[in-house]
């Protein structure tokens, strides 16, 4: 062993950091998933593919050689990453002009715009989640008012509705949908968008073959942000979705809880993860790769 | 019609009467006064001044990026005040280039053909064009962060000529050159203009760059244009103290009047002689009176005491390899600097030594302070 066996002891913390914190936990799920349930929840040390299959097949009760879809599981599956996708369109829709608007402001009035961004973040989600509830619930702030201007007869439905969570998600996520935007435009010559009017660009040509192009590090970045912690959602669909709109977050939970089914729980966590990761994969590498490929 | 050296030309840019604030109230600053200018077709017209000075904000005005507070602007004969930078046939080449990093060279350089509405065919053909005559031809798919800066300054370039407009806006776009590149670029810059015909409005706070390049110097200080003309009048006939100070070197000496004509003047000089010189146009002076005149150190010579215009003593001497600076003590007090080429064998002047000097005919210039 040279200097640099002592190297390696330096970065020794971080490693041990890696393989327990991140890695570990990921092995476990990845071994619970191929063994036996327990009886009161845990594992028996049997190895079993029972619960990966039935993520994706269901065995009819009474004759057990009759196997269909596991419509369910794969409809809540569905429902996650569909309802992660809008919430991630909403998120960058209502994001870019927030952004826009920040780095915009002049340089001192900056740090004041991003920290009212940040503000949501002092008070805790379940809080901040119960008091959207409050407000669209039947008889809650929304309804009292549309009631009391006349504008609705009956209170409107909203919540336990997907809207209810789509609503509930693009609030809890749009600052990280804002920050990494804020911070591709901060980055941004001004003055490119000067040469895209000087070149006879109208204002949408600007903002489609210059500013889009420009930004997009931050829409990649903050879409990451926004699609992954949506998919796994648990509290929003909970609280605002109710029992009958479940999403991936809340159908694992129950395998842990009340199912007491580890290794279905765990089979359903590692599909949500390779689901993750092969929708990132599809992501970047359209979006990170178009523009090379895009002429004039 | 505007008046160039004399001649009579098509005006390209009309300014009248314009002028430009930034901010309200106590804290507003006035960038622009009273600009009154006119620009011919065909021109490579310098805005030349110290930073600060507005230039750039007069460059930004003509561009459409920033509207002009007061005044008119009109170019190619419309009135174009209120119009954005899309709406003008007028292109800019950036301090800091601005090429687009995601797109190619011969993206970039067809972007405004593009928006334009151009079609294909047309733009390959202006893109192949313009690449070959910034001799970009090998690199037309590089990305701006695969070239050199002064490639990207040609890409620049060739950017904002390929839609043909009638002026072409240039904000510094040889400061962040090393000295070598530079050289070649003014002397491509002035092809460029040359070939294409097109009118050229060039920002720079670098006087040798605006001599050499310029059919017509602006020198502007404050927010006004104190001096308009050739560079060998702006050089030769500086008007204003600033524009004296500002480009070259030069001596000031404050001499009394000893009699006017015309547009000349009589000063006279330290040790009982006269010599002529130029009086700036509209300027009255009273014979008696002391005005500030101006010589180039190069416009006076060493001859015998006997005859000479005036005599001075060596202080000391700098060498600068092409000429030696002499610094002067004229016999009433005035500093005076005189340049002397070198020649081999020449033998040193050395301090204390009393000279003779001669000044050029038609050297000495008043100043209108």
């Amino acid at each position: 062993m040279g200097g640099n066996g002592w190297k390696w002891l330096l970065c020794a913390p971080a490693l041990v950091v890696l393989v327990l914190a991140a890695s570990g936990p990921l092995v476990i799920v990845a071994i619970y998933s191929f063994l036996s349930p327990g009886n009161m929840g845990g594992v028996t040390w049997e190895f079993s593919t029972e619960a990966w299959f039935r993520v994706f097949f269901r065995r009819d009760i009474f004759e057990p050689d009759l196997v269909t879809w596991n419509t369910a599981n794969l409809a809540i599956f569905w429902r996650s990453v569909w309802l992660s996708i809008q919430t991630t369109v909403i998120c960058a829709v209502l994001g870019f002009p927030t952004a826009w608007f920040i780095a915009t402001r002049s340089p001192r009035s900056r740090p004041f715009w991003l920290f009212l961004i940040t503000i949501p973040f002092w008070t805790n989600l379940l809080i901040r989640t119960f008091a959207i509830q409050e407000m669209i619930r039947n008889n809650g702030t929304i309804n009292t008012v549309l009631l009391w201007s006349g504008l609705i007869e009956q209170p409107l439905q909203m919540l336990f509705t997907d809207f209810a969570i789509l609503l509930g998600m693009a609030y809890v996520f749009l600052p990280l949908m804002v920050l990494p935007l804020y911070a591709a435009m901060d980055k941004m010559n001004l003055s490119l968008i000067e040469a895209g009017y000087d070149l006879y660009g109208s204002r949408g040509a600007v903002l489609w073959h210059i500013i889009l192009p420009l930004v997009k590090p931050g829409f990649i970045a903050g879409s990451i942000l926004v699609f992954i912690p949506a998919i796994g959602a648990y509290v929003t669909p909970r609280v605002l979705g109710g029992g009958q709109s479940l999403m991936l977050g809340n159908l694992i939970a129950l395998q842990f809880g009340q199912g007491r089914n580890w290794p279905l729980g765990s089979a359903l966590a590692m599909l949500m993860l390779i689901v993750v990761v092969v929708a990132l994969v599809i992501y970047l590498r359209t979006v990170g790769r178009s523009d090379g490929e895009r002429r004039v | 019609m505007a008046v160039v050296n004399g001649a009579r030309v098509a005006a390209e840019i009309e300014i009248a009467a314009l002028g430009k604030v930034f901010g309200q109230g106590e804290a507003a600053f006035h960038a622009l006064k009273n600009i009154n200018l006119k620009i011919a077709t065909g021109e490579f017209f310098t805005l030349l001044g110290p930073s600060g000075c507005g230039k750039t904000t007069l460059l930004r005005v003509i561009a459409g990026f920033e509207q002009p507070s007061t005044g008119a602007l009109a170019i190619n004969g419309r009135q174009v005040a209120g119009q954005g930078p899309n709406k003008r046939p007028v292109n800019t080449v950036f301090q800091s280039y601005a090429l687009f990093p995601h797109m190619t060279v011969a993206q970039n350089i067809g972007f405004g053909l593009k928006m334009l509405g151009k079609p294909r065919s047309e733009i390959d053909a202006t893109v192949a064009e313009m690449l070959r005559l910034v001799r970009m031809e090998a690199l037309a798919e590089r990305r701006p962060s695969e070239i050199s800066g002064g490639q990207q300054q040609r890409v620049a370039l060739a950017r904002a000529l390929a839609p043909r407009p009638r002026v072409l806006l240039l904000d510094e776009p040889l400061s962040a050159l090393d000295l070598k590149l530079r050289k070649e670029m003014q002397g491509e810059l002035k092809r460029l203009q040359t070939e294409t015909g097109i009118t050229f409005v060039f920002v720079t706070h670098d006087q040798e760059e605006a001599l050499t390049m310029s059919d017509r110097i602006a020198v502007m200080s404050a927010g006004r244009i104190l001096q308009l003309g050739s560079p060998d009048e702006i050089y030769n006939a500086p008007v204003d103290r600033f524009v004296a100070d500002f480009i070259g070197e030069t001596n000031f000496l404050t001499l009394p009047v000893a009699g006017v004509s015309g547009d000349q003047a009589h000063l006279d000089l330290p040790g009982g002689t006269s010599a002529p010189a130029r009086l700036p146009a509209g300027l009255a002076a009273a014979p008696g009176s002391s005005v500030t005149a101006v010589i180039r150190p190069e416009q006076a010579e060493i001859a015998p005491a006997e005859g000479a215009d005036l005599t001075a003593e060596v202080e000391s001497a700098t060498f600068f390899g092409t000429d030696t600076h002499l610094h002067l003590r004229l016999s009433d007090g005035q500093p005076f600097i005189l340049r002397r080429q070198n020649r081999p064998g020449q033998p040193p002047i050395a301090p204390g030594t009393r000279l003779g000097l001669v000044l050029a005919p038609g050297a000495l210039q008043v100043l209108r302070d």
